[in-house]
């Protein structure tokens, strides 16, 4: 297949800033994921293949041509950006349409592209409102709508899940996939594991502005899995659990919480783990308040990864 | 050509219901609410008859041309990118088919259209208040176009200034105020060349019977460039400005804050 983006060394500073360093890679149709935690260097990667700000080293191109002041490229490409801005004097229906005149399209046709786009994030209801009143939510579907009303090959979204709730978030989910299933071309950022998963295989994981690790998000999944997990637990009586947990090889330490009055407990198995709790709870009869998973977040994968 | 009409249209219809534009209104409304003041005390014979258009003469040096086209064009012309990168919608424009030169060009010309809408509008009512005993006075009409045509002039190249301003500065207000109060306020009583680096220089030469008015020695020292020389002056002057703006915004690297 060929690589519809790809990049060269591309490196990025901010002053004395590191914002990404030495980025190579091609990316083809259908969806990467680019999961990294916050302040790993995503906005920043998507900012340089949208042409948003200039690389201080390297080059990128977008259907083998280059992306910066290439504002003819913009038919095809469509942005979601990561923050919340609006013209919020404008109603749902005037940002989609004022932004649609820009593809210098007849008013029948922006009208009919403007109506699709709110239908499809689900804001036809509401396209009269003013942006000002919108939800979180609501707010990011009109910024998703932005990006797929022309009808653009290759869609990047910076966050797009970020203020949904869980309805949304799995509708978006389902649209990005029909999108793939068109032959399109789909970047989505993320700095949540499932979020990236329930989306797609192929991901690229980017940490301190490189790029960690790129492929198939099972190879993550497996790296991740020989790899410690700590899980909290709040409960009735977290001495009598430690004790009971303490006995299995499996678990490696158990720590009390004092302020939270929890129970920590690190294990290298979370399958036998989590088989063997629903058992210890009934035995022993713990009332459970809460099972937590502290280091169930992109922090604690990547510190596990790179070894900290 | 397409890209810059777009990109007008957008801006136009935006700035028509923003709230600065509703304050800038009322506030270009105030000579109109003097001017009924200065009827009704004539009216009424509270006041001595002094001739309207010697107050509507006096209203466009003090208050419209050193004043309201300086706020204007200020607040205007620097939001032009200031704006975007404030409210973080600049990447709405920069990731649409449309050249960077287009979006300064298309909403310079959305702002200069709407205060130059906002202005006339003031004018030509505190003149047909202020002239209301000389409406049939045909010569009357002239001096409203004359004044109408020069603030438009003052508009289009204050707003480019500063929209040139908006390009390079973050905080270009305060610049434009130490500008608009400072510079243009103080080197346009300079004699000789220097009073020539000023806007209202040219402006000012373009309004001859000014001096008719009560402010009069505002202008003791001007030395008139000719109306040619003027029009030129004010056109290459915006175009210049307008010109560097769209270079600058073209290849300068704006960073929006997370």
């Amino acid at each position: 297949m060929t690589a519809v983006i790809q990049t060269q060394n591309l490196s990025k500073w901010y002053g004395n800033v590191l914002g990404l360093s030495d980025v190579t890679l091609e990316i083809e149709p259908g969806i990467t994921g680019i999961l990294g935690p916050n302040g790993a260097g995503k906005s920043t990667f998507l900012k340089l293949i949208t042409g948003q700000i200039k690389s201080n080293i390297g080059s990128v191109a977008i259907i083998g041509q280059p992306i910066w002041n290439n504002f003819p490229q913009f038919s095809n490409i469509g942005f979601c950006p990561e923050q919340d801005s609006f013209y919020e004097e404008m109603t749902g229906w005037q940002f989609l349409t004022s932004l649609l005149r820009l593809y210098h399209l007849p008013t029948a046709e922006i009208t009919e592209k403007a109506d699709k786009a709110l239908d499809i994030v689900e804001l036809t209801e509401d396209k009269h409102r003013s942006v000002r009143s919108y939800s979180r939510g609501m707010r990011q579907r009109l910024k998703v709508a932005q990006s797929i009303a022309h009808d653009p090959e290759i869609i990047i979204l910076d966050e797009p899940l970020n203020g949904l709730d869980p309805l949304g978030r799995r509708k978006i989910i389902r649209l990005i996939k029909e999108y793939k299933g068109e032959g399109r071309t789909i970047v989505v950022s993320s700095h949540v594991l499932p979020e990236i998963e329930a989306m797609t295989n192929q991901i690229i994981l980017i940490h301190q502005g490189k790029i960690f690790a790129q492929g198939d998000i099972h190879y993550i999944r497996d790296l991740i899995e020989t790899h410690p997990h700590i899980i909290s637990i709040k409960c009735s009586d977290p001495r009598q659990l430690a004790q009971k947990f303490i006995q299995n090889d499996f678990v490696l330490k158990v720590n009390f919480d004092l302020k939270k009055g929890t129970l920590l407990v690190e294990t290298t198995n979370r399958d036998k783990f989590f088989g063997l709790l629903p058992s210890l709870f009934v035995e022993n009869q713990i009332e459970v308040e809460e099972i937590t998973s502290p280091d169930d977040n992109l922090q604690a994968v990547f510190d596990y990864l790179i070894g900290k | 050509m397409k890209s810059t009409k777009d990109v007008f249209s957008f801006f136009f219809s935006l700035a028509k219901k923003s709230r600065k534009t509703k304050i800038f209104f009322v506030l270009s409304f105030l000579p109109v609410f003097i001017a009924f003041v200065v009827k009704f005390s004539q009216i009424f014979q509270l006041s001595r008859d002094i001739e309207g258009i010697y107050i509507f003469n006096n209203m466009i040096i003090a208050f419209y041309l050193q004043f309201l086209i300086l706020i204007l064009a200020l607040f205007y012309g620097s939001s032009v990118t200031s704006e975007e990168l404030e409210g973080k919608t600049l990447t709405y424009l920069t990731t649409r088919p449309v050249s960077k030169s287009a979006i300064i060009v298309g909403k310079y010309l959305a702002y200069t259209v709407l205060i130059i809408f906002i202005v006339t509008l003031g004018v030509v009512f505190s003149f047909l208040v202020l002239n209301l005993n000389d409406l049939l006075d045909v010569s009357l009409y002239k001096i409203l176009f004359r004044d109408v045509a020069v603030l438009a002039l003052g508009l289009m190249c204050y707003t480019a200034f500063f929209t040139f301003v908006g390009t390079i500065l973050k905080r270009s207000i305060m610049f434009g105020l130490i500008f608009s109060f400072g510079w243009e306020n103080v080197i346009q009583y300079f004699p000789g060349s220097t009073q020539k680096f000023t806007i209202v220089h040219y402006l000012k030469s373009l309004l001859p019977s000014v001096s008719r008015g009560r402010f009069s020695f505002l202008l003791f020292r001007l030395e008139p460039s000719s109306t040619g020389t003027s029009v030129f002056m004010l056109f290459l002057i915006a175009a210049v400005f307008i010109v560097l703006a769209c270079v600058l915004f073209t290849y300068k690297e704006y960073i929006l804050k997370d």
